[in-house]
């Protein structure tokens, strides 16, 4: 098992170190010796890694006025906020309009056709109502992270199984409890499997808000923009970097959390 | 044979189902009584409206006609605390803990915490439940599920319990098992019982009255005692004369019913 493991960790490095030495080599050769510019694989598109790293070092350095750990934690920050108030407002909207029937075929329309709004056309304007700063990345996360979590919990809320709100009911349950103890935790499991894509959409809706509205507050997808203004490879590929381990990072952290919540559950049982 | 009270009067139930344009009549004209202390049995081909009947007993269901008195009281959709019911499907909360799942009933009564925590080990221990107290159900067999749904209902201390084919989904062995362990705490206890199932052997080891229903409509066929003395050895019984006896005779009129029911 061990075993197993240290031998695929072995390829998967090796993967790597494969790559970059290919690139970093690949983007070295001239079409034609000594004439400047002409290459088989143009640097100036796609950056070499000896360049990333030293951009890299050099946005950690204090010369520059906004670094790339303030870039990364802005973008972070925005993210956890955007998914936090996203999962909470989606849960409570979606427990709601679960268990009302009648409000949920009321509101039907307006939230299919908010949701099929492409979110991203949203963006000037909530630049223009919430300013350059962290709050317009935040709602931008929200505004997808909310939709993901209220259709989950949504039918979570409309599917549990009547046998079991009748059992509640023999054992004395009142209505309040039956919606402590067997509607919530029914719907929690649908919201809880929902909270993996709604991490990626939280980080992607935080980027996207970053291109149009990062200026004052920053943040990797600003960064991201701000190099392709400056025709700056090596610092686009910097950001990106950045931006796949927090997006690992975020992703694993999530698996745990929804391992904890839905422990009970045969997919997450060890027997 | 019972001269005890009356604790579940049955008059003349019908209960219609529509299915689109169509009426179908499910149970027709149902009336028996159930005496304190009895343990009634339902048996009948499947489809034959028995789990119907059990359903409006429970207020799960409205009739379409008729009438259901539970201590005199007349059955109006919420049940009446002192009812039990163990479902035939598996109702055990599958985010809660063999433990959680038994104090459900005593959680929603406001029972104190250490009264509860002594209930419910007593529970565990009557169903043999030791050292899975932190289980959930996803890693328990159908045979430990059913016996927590069992405590769950039993360690309330209903007075009247309603069973649908509780053991239906069991193998033979589990089933002899839970016959067993459900004979002993009901001599404890003496709980009055309707319990519902298609297992004409299950229903003879088990109670003292078997109601034989029909195919659907279901009305009764016919209402036999089970003149087999208590406490019942499940294993033991099966081989006796006695049992033999009642088997056959029951047999009978059930098969008529199986016979002419398209399968």
């Amino acid at each position: 098992m061990t075993k197993d493991r240290a031998r695929i960790l072995v390829w998967q490095l090796l993967i790597l170190v494969v790559l970059l030495a290919a690139w970093q080599y690949l983007t070295g050769i001239k079409a034609i010796s000594k004439t400047p510019g002409l290459y088989w694989i143009d640097p100036f598109f796609i950056s070499r890694p000896s360049a990333i790293a030293e951009r890299f070092v050099y946005l950690m350095s204090p010369k520059v006025r906004l670094g790339i750990w303030q870039m990364a934690l802005s973008t972070v920050q925005s993210t956890i906020w955007g998914f936090l108030v996203g999962i909470s407002t989606g849960f409570v909207a979606g427990l709601v309009l679960g268990r009302s029937d009648r409000l949920a075929r009321i509101l039907e329309p307006y939230i299919v056709a908010f949701n099929s709004l492409p979110r991203i056309a949203l963006v000037p304007l909530i630049t223009m109502i919430f300013g350059f700063g962290l709050l317009a990345k935040i709602v931008l996360a929200w505004s997808i992270v909310f939709f993901i979590v209220f259709f989950n919990t949504f039918q979570g809320a409309r599917s549990v199984d009547a046998d079991l709100i009748h059992s509640a009911r023999f054992l004395g349950a009142s209505e309040r409890q039956i919606m402590t103890t067997v509607i919530v935790p029914s719907a929690l499991a649908w919201t809880f499997a929902s909270l993996t894509p709604s991490i990626s959409f939280a980080l992607i809706g935080v980027v996207v808000g970053e291109f149009i509205g990062g200026e004052s507050g920053g943040g990797l997808g600003y960064l991201i923009i701000q190099s392709l203004g400056t025709l700056n490879a090596a610092d686009m590929m910097v950001a990106l970097i950045v931006l796949g381990a927090i997006g690992i990072v975020m992703a694993l952290g999530i698996k745990q959390v929804e391992a904890r919540l839905l422990r009970w559950r045969p997919e997450y049982q060890k027997r | 044979m019972v001269t005890s009270r009356v604790r579940i009067s049955i008059r003349d139930l019908s209960k219609t189902f529509r299915q689109g344009a169509r009426e179908v009549p499910a149970v027709s004209s149902v009336s028996f009584h159930v005496h304190e202390r009895e343990f009634v049995a339902i048996v009948g081909p499947s489809g034959c409206g028995k789990s119907t009947v059990l359903n409006m007993i429970g207020g799960l269901i409205a009739p379409s006609a008729g009438e259901i008195l539970v201590d005199g009281q007349p059955v109006l959709g919420a049940p009446p605390p002192t009812v039990g019911y163990v479902f035939q499907k598996d109702t055990v909360f599958p985010w809660r803990t063999v433990e959680r799942n038994i104090a459900l009933g005593l959680e929603y009564r406001n029972v104190p915490a250490a009264e509860r925590a002594a209930r419910v080990r007593e529970a565990i221990t009557l169903a043999g439940l030791q050292g899975f107290e932190d289980a959930y159900p996803a890693t328990l067999s159908g045979g430990m599920r059913q016996r927590v749904a069992l405590m769950r209902s039993l360690v309330v201390e209903p007075e009247i319990l309603l069973m649908d084919e509780p053991f239906g989904a069991l193998d033979t062995h589990t089933k002899l098992n839970l016959h067993a362990e459900l004979l002993s705490l009901w001599q404890a206890k003496q709980q009055t019982v309707i319990f519902v199932t298609h297992d004409l052997s299950e229903a003879i080891t088990l109670a003292d009255r078997v109601v034989v229903m029909t195919r659907r409509p279901g009305h009764i066929k016919q209402i036999y005692d089970v003149k087999l003395p208590r406490p019942r050895d499940v294993i033991h019984l099966r081989e006796t004369d006695e049992y033999s006896r009642e088997y056959s005779e029951i047999w009978h009129a059930l098969g008529e019913e199986f016979r002419a029911c398209p399968a």
